[in-house]
């Protein structure tokens, strides 16, 4: 099975670490490894420390921390190689690191893939700090990089301001994807892709804040998609989707199962490394788009998604693929 | 009871000590220098033994580098140089520089044909096709020639680019790599070169797994030694990435530099480079003090700013890097740089930042000066490895505050071309190392070669501040230029300052250690073009003669 990388980027003190200790803490089932540059800055609860070797810390609830040392490619080769490895991985990238360099490490192992660059962005001091004559350049350059910003510290400035935030960021980072956290490790959820990166998730979000701001919508079909049509659709979704997951069927290699993934603006539809017939449905496609609940219209993702359908399955298609599942 | 006293003849001893500039003969006893002057003025501490072996050479203080790094060593074990740099091995023996293609593949194939494992990896290192005479990137293809079964893996001299074999492609499974740094062809192939850690550690860890992770290997710390011995080094720096701090290491660094046989000594920086945290940092270093032994201690506390201007990742103050307006990548933010800064100051250390361009070094001078506001300290010796872009007005601020600096003058001369066309632009690839203002300002400066960056070869560097010249031929920022003088000087006593060790090196004078170079020629006599070409016939340490094989 292959791991997908999460890079968090973001400049001091926009509440990476929050994120990095909620993500610890609640990893919702995913045997997480968070990739730290300095074990203090994370706030791991003793009582969830299992033991401690060298660079890596274990938790009792199936996840670990490590520590980058000197070498972030190193960290990530070896926990690839793990036997017992995470399904997911979680890098920190330190407050004045380019995410996009850093993302570069996501793939550096056969059986990585970044998933997506999450960039926290505090939205109190943001708008001054890219005037900044020493790090102005680099805080651009990590808002530009985001496939997802997570506007943080938005309870410490008055709505009228976040809303002014949010609109600066449309101006400076025009296909920008922006979801808000008063406290950053509100969106930790969102970057889960849930056991094995594969089952389809986020049947149920928590309650509170998250579930205000964000709402889901699926997709569901019988039948193989329209592969072409699909990436179109994907390449045109609204801003307001921030995180999609699917497992579908396409016409082209029927056979087949791909996996799409959706990190704000970047996504990818790629055939399943791991055939494992259990989890899904033969001959069905499920898609879950996550977005702003305020902006999230169903009715303009129905009228989007209707094109992918392939009308009719050629009757050759469905027996080869019964031939393939029901050898 | 003292020891039996051995009085050096030369033809000249030039000890740049302002009291007496010159001699024929020195008294050594118990590794201290007795005397200094005729051997009639030696001759007065009594019995001894004169050793006329370097009567017709010239004997100058043994030279200092004051930045390199022991990766060196490891890779003159680990793998086979390759470069398009002339270099000497740990042997002394010249290896002449593949500047091209077809010299490299060549060679190669010469090497290859030596391994007799036929599975064994072929691993190169010192590639720069930058400095080529063309500058085409080395590919799979090229590399194939060589061997199409054996894997092959070559470092650059940077150490962030890395050319692979299709063998090696296939052992590692780049098929299914999609990191950036792996090139590819128009049809999707990997062309075999691999730019950054990202890219290439998976073929490091397929066919070269030795080069990465401590290594507590002997053979790492004499050749790192010998390497600059040859070139008449005692004393070179070990510049901050090394983990003494480690038991397992500390021990293998004590047991090598112990033998009596290493020939140089080494003043190690305390790691601020992959410790995190200030506090750790500064713990590690007050448990390394005192720990060494005659050949090794450990001496203020390296921390990294910024990264390298011929990898575009220097810090620039405006307007950037040529034609792009593109900036580079700070190490550490400038506010934690701050309160790392202020709190090594109050801890009493000494700080050791590189700071590579402009604006890293503005960020460190501005950190130093609130620390000075916080607590006044006089003779910390704070100062910047590097420094390449210092301007005047940062140079004054140094000489108010206390600090100086070591320029990396090799820079001039193999990449003072580079950095006119492609990094700086005309203007500031002749501003780089400005060592004769920094003299002129009263900044107290030294030059080095940050080996494997460029080779350990003091009179090379010491050339290279007098010269100014680039491989081409061209002269950039003439009144920058030091004389040979303040040149020697700066690969000696400066140096030694910087170190905080001029109370025992840098100089010949009485007292001190009898630390000497031997030398064939006159550095502050030979038409200054060829200083570098000086024959080092051997060097002095602590009284005791190390050869050198040229
Ligand atoms: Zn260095």
């Amino acid at each position: 099975m292959n791991i997908p990388v999460t890079v968090i980027g973001g400049y001091l003190g926009a509440g990476k670490t929050t994120l990095l200790n909620r993500l610890l803490a609640h990893p919702q089932g995913v045997r997480l490894a968070v990739v730290v540059n300095d074990f203090g800055s994370v706030n791991i609860d003793a009582a969830l420390i299992a033991n401690r070797d060298g660079e890596t810390i274990s938790l009792t609830n199936g996840c670990v921390c490590c520590s980058i040392g000197d070498n972030l490619a190193l960290a990530l080769y070896d926990l690839a190689e793990r036997p017992d490895g995470p399904e997911h991985i979680v890098v920190e990238a330190s407050g004045v690191a380019d995410p996009a360099r850093i993302a570069g490490y996501a793939a550096s192992h056969p059986r990585l893939f970044l998933d997506g660059i999450v960039v926290v962005a505090d939205a109190e001091t943001v708008r001054a700090r890219v005037h900044d004559a020493y790090v102005g350049d680099l805080v651009r350059r990590q808002l530009e990089t985001a496939d997802l910003i997570a506007l943080s510290k938005t309870d410490l400035v008055d709505a009228k301001t976040v809303q002014q935030v949010q609109e600066w960021i449309s101006v400076e980072v025009p296909d920008a994807r922006v979801v808000t956290a008063p406290r950053a490790g509100q969106v930790a959820d969102l970057l889960l892709s849930g056991p094995g990166g594969h089952a389809v998730l986020y049947d149920a979000l928590p309650g509170g804040e998250h579930a205000r701001q964000f709402m889901t919508w699926s997709f569901v079909r019988g039948g193989v998609l329209d592969g072409d049509a699909l990436r179109t659709v994907i390449a045109a979704l609204p801003a307001a989707v921030v995180r999609a997951k699917g497992v579908v069927r396409l016409a082209e290699a029927p056979d087949r199962r791909f996996v799409l993934q959706l990190v704000g603006r970047r996504w990818s539809l790629e055939p399943d490394h791991v055939e494992n017939r259990d989890t899904v449905v033969p001959d069905r496609s499920v898609i879950v788009c996550i977005g702003l609940a305020d902006q999230l219209e169903p009715e303009r993702l129905e009228a989007l998604f209707a094109p992918v359908s392939v009308a009719v399955v050629p009757r050759a298609v469905k027996a080869l693929l019964q031939g393939v599942e029901r050898p | 009871m003292p020891g039996p006293i051995t009085i050096f003849s030369a033809r000249k001893i030039i000890t740049m000590d302002p009291a007496v500039e010159e001699a024929t003969h020195v008294a050594v006893r118990d590794g201290i220098i007795l005397e200094v002057g005729t051997l009639n003025e030696c001759a007065v501490w009594g019995d001894h033994t004169l050793d006329d072996r370097f009567g017709d050479s010239i004997l100058i203080p043994g030279l200092i580098e004051s930045h390199a790094h022991l990766l060196d060593g490891l890779l003159w074990a680990k793998a086979e140089y390759v470069g398009p740099i002339d270099r000497r091995d740990p042997s002394g023996k010249l290896h002449k520089g593949l500047a091209s293609i077809p010299a490299l593949v060549k060679r190669l194939k010469e090497v290859e044909a030596a391994i007799s494992d036929p599975t064994a990896p072929l691993v190169g290192w010192g590639v720069d096709p930058s400095l080529n005479d063309l500058p085409d990137p080395i590919t799979r293809h090229d590399l194939d020639q060589v061997s199409k079964t054996r894997p092959i893996f070559l470092l650059a001299a940077s150490c962030h680019i890395a050319y692979v074999n299709s063998a090696t492609l296939e052992l590692a499974n780049y098929a299914a790599i999609k990191a950036p740094g792996v090139l590819r062809d128009a049809s999707g192939a990997p062309t075999g070169e691999l730019q950054e850690m990202a890219a290439m550690m998976a073929a490091i860890k397929a066919v070269a797994s030795n080069l990465v992770g401590a290594s507590t290997d002997a053979e790492q710390f004499f050749n790192f030694a010998k390497v600059a011995q040859v070139r008449g080094v005692t004393t070179i720096v070990d510049g901050g990435g090394s983990t003494y701090f480690e038991p397992a290491f500390l021990q293998a660094a004590l047991a090598a530099t112990g033998s009596p046989d290493f020939p140089v000594r080494i003043v190690a920086h305390n790691n601020g480079i992959t410790v995190p945290k200030v506090e750790d940092m500064i713990e590690a270093a007050t448990m390394l003090r005192g720990k060494g032994n005659d050949k090794l201690v450990f001496q203020g506390i390296k921390i990294l700013l910024d990264g390298s201007n011929q990898g575009f990742t220097g810090r620039l103050r405006p307007p950037g890097y040529l034609r792009t307006g593109a900036n580079g990548l700070w190490n550490r933010a400038p506010e934690e740089l701050r309160r790392i800064v202020s709190a090594m100051h109050a801890a009493g250390m000494q700080i050791v930042a590189h700071c590579n361009a402009d604006q890293a070094s503005e960020a460190f001078i501005e950190a130093v000066a609130a620390a000075q506001a916080e607590k006044p300290r006089f003779d910390h010796r704070h100062f910047i490895v590097h420094g390449q872009l210092l301007n005047e007005s940062q140079l004054r601020r140094m000489a108010t505050l206390g600090i100086s600096a070591t320029l990396f003058s090799n820079h001039m001369y193999y990449w003072g071309d580079f950095h006119r066309t492609h990094t700086f632009g005309a203007f500031r690839a002749a501003a780089m190392n400005p060592a004769a203002t920094a003299l002129r300002l009263g900044v107290i400066v030294a030059a080095h070669s940050d080996t494997p960056v460029s080779p350990v070869d003091p009179l090379l560097t010491m050339w290279a501040a007098v010269n100014r010249v680039t491989t081409t031929g061209r002269v950039q920022g003439p009144r920058e230029r030091v004389s040979a003088y303040e040149g020697l000087r700066m690969m000696t006593y400066n140096a030694a300052w910087l170190l905080h060790r001029d109370h025992e090196i840098g100089s010949i004078r009485v007292g001190k250690r009898a630390d000497f170079t031997v030398l064939a020629h006159d550095p502050l006599a030979v038409e200054p073009m060829a200083i570098k070409d000086i024959p080092v016939r051997g060097t002095i340490l602590g009284g005791r003669v190390f050869p050198t094989a040229g």
